[in-house]
């Protein structure tokens, strides 16, 4: 079955599951079959926000302050979430949207993705403000081996994926044989199991991968350093949040059998590997954070807490997928990053919400016949 | 021991309920979800978005009934409830991991 941008079939796209039926067509979002989806895209739309909005001025003179140590564990961070967000920004498109069935979970990808192409480009807005030369930061991503590792983890089941769906669209079903990569076996539940695994994966990069990064910035906003670069890691912890409610809703409808009967024996089938996948990023993240402080901690976090922290994330959001947790701790040792995670304190200026006038196409229905009172034809 | 949380004006017809947690008793309305009445009874409780968005305060709902003023985006697992928004309707009892 090949691929069209837009389907010729009459169907009702209600009756389709999220992934492998038809085509999307018409791009309709009347009804629904997953209303969750069009309320995820509102949200995300509603957080929209340019990382020039947040001044970085006072960052650069902090970070020439920073002792050496404390720069490679910014910069060391600051490129691992660059790598995480080019992947982000890119591959829920490539991988997700030739296989898609349903109008609101197209545009919930693609909504999600843009989203991530913001993360990527304030990446670029900090490093440009804290150093001279971008291009040393940038190149280090592909060479730094701590950091082509976790690329390693992190695109390996998007890549699979991919692979498999070019093969079903060109080829069809049936065993194929890549050059380099051996025979292929390409069947309706290999496909899904594929998809499964990824959307897992990236559930695993969005809900604990970012995390370790997450609690240095906001460790060292806590002395009041790098203050810019924090507002835009919380804004960037918002959005995050939210992903990470989209793939549990994929996970979950998956694993209900309510969306794809077939995707629920799947889900069943893969609940070990799941786990297993959650085990190993929280391990790899434990590692990252011992990568991190190997030439001395910083006030407040250490490896060893910050791996207790890693433990402490990975059984909350195993809980949210239905999995059991797997590490022993129960408490959160770091309890103060909520207040750094919590949104509702994200500024928002009165002029914005409620001046129609800085309102893009804002009108004012508040009108009575006073207000013709000097107009004259 | 018993904890009881401090109700800002309590109205006529405002229910209290029963909450328990291990051997704790905490005393919750029905004006305010039970994330901030938690935390006013100096438990502390994960949260991020404390909208119903991300799911990081969802809670074991061993018993009882809890109801949403409106229904929070995260997906809510069967036999949980998510502290930041849920209102407490009835005596229950909740649990955090095992």
């Amino acid at each position: 079955m090949s691929y069209s941008t837009f389907n010729r079939k009459h169907f009702d796209s209600m009756k389709e599951p999220m992934f492998f039926g038809e085509n999307v067509n018409v791009a309709r979002y009347d009804q629904q079959k997953h209303p969750i989806f069009e309320k995820l895209i509102e949200k995300q739309l509603s957080f929209f926000w340019r990382p020039e909005e947040v001044d970085l001025s006072t960052d650069r003179k902090d970070f020439q302050r920073l002792e050496e140590h404390e720069q490679h564990i910014f910069l060391s961070n600051l490129k691992y979430q660059t790598l995480l967000d080019s992947v982000q920004g890119r591959s829920p498109n490539v991988a997700l949207l030739p296989i898609v069935s349903l109008p609101e979970l197209e545009t919930w990808i693609e909504t999600w993705s843009f989203s991530e192409t913001i993360h990527s480009r304030s990446y670029t807005h900090i490093i440009r403000n804290i150093v001279n030369d971008p291009t040393k930061i940038f190149d280090d991503i592909v060479t730094n081996e701590e950091i082509t590792k976790r690329a390693d983890s992190v695109s390996i089941y998007y890549d699979r994926l991919i692979e498999m769906v070019n093969l079903y669209n060109t080829m069809g079903m049936g065993t194929f044989n890549v050059p380099g990569k051996g025979d292929i076996e390409i069947s309706m539940p290999k496909l899904k199991k594929a998809l499964y695994l990824t959307i897992a994966s990236v559930n695993v990069l969005e809900a604990i991968r970012f995390y370790v990064s997450f609690a240095c910035s906001f460790a060292f906003a806590e002395r009041t350093l790098m203050e810019g670069n924090a507002k835009i890691i919380k804004l960037i912890a918002r959005d995050e949040a939210l992903h990470l409610t989209g793939t549990q809703h994929m996970l979950n409808l998956m694993a209900s059998g309510k969306d794809d009967p077939e995707m629920a024996e799947i889900a069943a089938e893969c609940q070990d590997e799941v786990r297993q996948i959650f085990i190993e990023a929280a391990e790899q993240e434990k590692e990252w954070a011992t990568y991190l402080f190997k030439d001395g901690s910083m006030i407040g976090l250490n490896a060893q807490i910050l791996g207790q922290y890693v433990e402490y994330i990975t059984n909350v959001r195993m809980q949210a997928v239905g999995l059991e947790t797997c590490f022993a701790t129960k408490h959160n040792p770091i309890p103060w990053i909520n207040a750094w995670l919590v949104s509702d304190n994200v500024q928002v200026a009165p002029q914005e919400a409620e001046i129609s006038s800085y309102l893009v196409g804002q009108t004012d229905n508040n009108l009575d016949d006073s207000d013709f009172d000097d107009f004259d034809l | 021991m018993t904890l009881i949380s401090k109700s800002t004006n309590p109205t006529k017809n405002d229910k209290v309920h029963r909450v328990l947690l291990g051997k704790k008793q905490i005393l919750v309305t029905e004006e305010e979800p039970l994330l901030i009445q938690l935390e006013r009874a100096g438990i502390h409780v994960e949260y991020q978005c404390r909208e119903g968005y991300c799911s990081s305060c969802s809670i074991k709902l061993l018993w009882g009934h809890v109801s949403y003023p409106f229904e929070p985006l995260a997906w809510v697992q069967s036999g949980y409830l998510l502290a930041c928004c849920a209102i407490v309707k009835s005596d229950i009892e909740i649990a955090f991991f095992d």
